[in-house]
């Protein structure tokens, strides 16, 4: 049964939500930040992207909630977590996806993938924000930057500095360090999206790295993160505008299955 | 695949009901040990601290002492959310944060006093440091005799590389133990009794043989037992009370509800949908909390390695009345965590069979490297080899603080998730073929 679905991605950062019409394709997307009141974020991501797709609740037959707020998504008929939403929306949108890499706001997520898209094995960041997006954003602060330009900066660095810190706090106070020695803040970014290279390809090392690899999460829009797992891996990573929603493209796809009474 | 939010939450999540008399009479137990440890009414007979791996309960109990498990202690104080704030003292001592948490718990627990809910903790007149498998408890023992200013006695346990233990090291264990029996002469005055050592000893076998049965009932399918989540409550008598009529009877009322809950269909869920294998210690600070992320998924555990530190008896080790030395000194190699990684891998994959485990779920501690260390490895050796789905969380079995509840419940969701896609995906596949 074809019918119009939507996910909504309610992470730590940010809540994203996609609308699928009935031949998959996204009629609408949303991205906002997530505030206090995670109830009202959940409503104004979905309804932000029903705007976007000149759609209006009714018209919508099954909502799937995911991400840290997912239980928050009281509206929604499905509750899957971001694991297999990421594994099915990079699936969907790049079907030789063997390896997912997920860098969200928070959380780092490695998830090997079978032909399917169904998760075969996952590992994620432990207890510690290094490494992710919040990682880069108190870093590109501590440098006086927004964090939406340090990608392409660091692409433009000639030495990049070594950051030996694996903790979010010290590695500010070791940025702060390498500027106060007149270390070109270019140098000290490259070195910062080198630093999460090597921890995230640590974590893709525990489930197996196999291509083909698809990159998720807000910071897949980072072109210098992308260079860098690039020439860390020594294999090119599949990245997307669509990147950042495939968990609620995926969870809209797991609804879509619920709903046409299909496997998940 | 996934939860239904607007379906009912299943019945049974909320409150394991099938627990019925064997979990109220531990209680009982446990209480009753410790008030009378306690109780200041009577002349107290003489304490010794020892460390459950290894342990030389039956030794100790023919010379008349009670024993004191500071690890027991420590979790008792975790399950009733009581040990941070004794850790937290330990800490203010000087004690950093990656110091384990069963010695911070027991150190600030003493420095406070030794008060708890469940009793108050004697101090000891005997400290036997049985240090099987782990390294740090050496120090500990160290740090308790100077603190108490008691009498420590060691007791270096081979590490266990082969299945059977070899002549030179039980012969090695041995004459430590004559050594220990020497002293514990000389500080009762009494001589040792051969004869009660033996009863003892019978007792312990009797009290083995009922934790067995125990244990074993998780091969049932359904199971009628939580191999995990509940053998941690009956996991006290045959530590802390073995040698005692009490602990062996124990079992025999434990069992007893088993066959009950089989006779009367009462199961841990009402629908055992995984079979799941769990290796490590628990969460004790979140243990309800742990046992629900499982329930709501429909799995049970069927198998567990943890309470199997105490001692390998289901792998057929019984204390034996004809050899009382030879067969302590053998349990005490037989501890779980004193086994080498090949002999823990064997145990577990013999497991995986005898139980048809679906899964396993690893749990590490921060605290302890013993135990934990290799647990990565064996995660990957479950996937890869052994084509076991396996997922490995963290947090500590003390220290509340390492428990991020929702970054484990995301881990135990998405892992439940995809083991729930796999058998709908072979379902369908069965069902097209045919």
């Amino acid at each position: 049964m074809s019918a119009i679905v939507a996910g909504v991605d309610i992470g730590s950062t940010t809540a994203k939500s996609v609308v699928l019409g009935e031949d998959s394709r996204v009629l609408g997307k949303s991205l906002s930040p997530v505030g206090v009141d995670i109830v009202k974020d959940a409503e104004r991501a979905l309804e932000s992207a029903l705007a976007d797709a000149h759609l209006s609740r009714p018209e919508v037959s099954f909502i799937t909630g995911t991400g840290y707020g997912r239980y928050k998504v009281y509206f929604g008929q499905l509750v899957v977590t971001e694991i297999s939403c990421h594994a099915r929306g990079a699936n969907f949108l790049f079907p030789g996806t063997r390896l997912v890499v997920d860098i969200g706001g928070q959380d780092t997520k490695a998830i090997r993938v079978n032909e399917k898209g169904e998760v075969v094995d996952f590992a994620m960041n432990d207890k510690c924000a290094a490494g992710t997006g919040r990682f880069l954003e108190v870093c590109s602060n501590a440098l006086g930057y927004d964090v939406a330009e340090i990608g392409l900066l660091s692409l433009q660095a000639k030495r990049a500095v070594k950051l030996t810190s694996t903790c979010t706090v010290f590695a500010e106070s070791e940025v702060t360090s390498y500027v106060s020695r007149g270390k070109d803040p270019k140098d000290i970014l490259a070195g910062l999206h080198a630093s999460i290279a090597n921890r995230t390809l640590s974590l893709m090392q525990r489930v197996g790295v196999e291509p083909e690899i698809t990159f998720t999460g807000g910071v897949s829009q980072n072109q210098g993160m992308v260079q860098a797992l690039h020439r860390r891996l020594g294999t090119p990573v599949n990245v997307s505008p669509l990147s950042p929603y495939l968990g609620a493209l995926g969870a809209a796809l797991h609804g879509r299955d619920r709903f046409s009474g299909g496997v998940s | 695949m996934s939860e239904d939010v607007s379906a009912p939450a299943p019945p049974g999540v909320v409150s394991p009901t099938f627990l019925r008399d064997a979990r109220r009479l531990q209680r009982k137990l446990v209480e009753e040990y410790y008030g009378e440890l306690a109780s200041a009414e009577k002349p107290r007979r003489p304490v010794a601290y020892m460390l459950v791996g290894g342990n030389l309960t039956e030794i100790l109990r023919s010379f008349g002492y009670d024993v004191v498990f500071p690890e027991i202690v420590g979790l008792n104080c975790a399950i009733k959310h009581q040990s941070l704030d004794n850790i937290l003292h330990a800490e203010s001592l000087g004690y950093g944060s990656d110091v384990c948490g069963y010695v911070k718990n027991d150190l600030g627990l003493q420095d406070l006093g030794g008060k708890t809910s469940f009793g108050q903790i004697p101090r000891p007149d005997l400290l036997v440091c049985s240090f099987s498998g782990c390294y740090i408890y050496v120090k500990w023992w160290e740090a308790l005799a100077e603190s108490y200013g008691a009498p420590l006695f060691m007791y270096d346990v081979p590490y266990m590389r082969e299945e059977t233990p070899r002549k030179e090291d039980i012969d090695y264990l041995v004459s430590q133990l004559w050594e220990l029996v020497r002293l514990l002469e000389r500080r009762t005055g009494r001589a040792f009794d051969l004869d009660k050592l033996k009863r003892v000893l019978a007792e312990s076998r009797r009290a083995e043989d009922g934790w067995v049965d125990f244990l074993r009932a998780g091969r049932l399918r359904p199971s009628p037992i939580e191999a995990y989540f509940e053998s941690i409550f009956y996991m006290f008598p045959i530590n802390v009370l073995r040698g005692t009529a009490a602990a062996a009877d124990f079992y025999g009322i434990v069992n007893e509800e088993v066959r009950t809950r089989v006779r009367d269909g009462n199961y841990p869920l009402p629908e055992e949908k995984y079979r799941v294998l769990v290796e490590g210690v628990p969460p004790y600070t979140n243990y309800r909390t742990f046992w629900n992320f499982f329930r709501k998924w429909g799995a049970v555990s069927v198998v567990a390695t943890y309470p199997k530190v105490g001692g390998l008896f289901d792998r057929g080790f019984r204390h034996d009345p004809s050899r009382p030395f030879e067969s302590i000194a053998e349990y005490s190699l037989g501890a779980y965590v004193n086994q080498s990684w090949p002999l823990r891998r064997k145990i577990i994959a013999d497991y995986v069979k005898e139980y048809q485990a679906d899964a396993a779920i690893i749990h590490g501690i921060k605290s302890c490297r013993s135990f934990t260390a290799g647990q990565g490895d064996l995660r990957d050796w479950l996937i890869h080899d052994q084509r076991v789905p396996t997922l490995y969380i963290e947090s500590d079995h003390q220290d509340p603080r390492y428990f991020a509840a929702a970054q484990i419940k995301n881990r135990m969701d998405a892992f439940f998730e995809s083991l729930e896609q796999r058998r709908a995906v072979a379902a369908a596949a069965g069902a097209a073929t045919a």
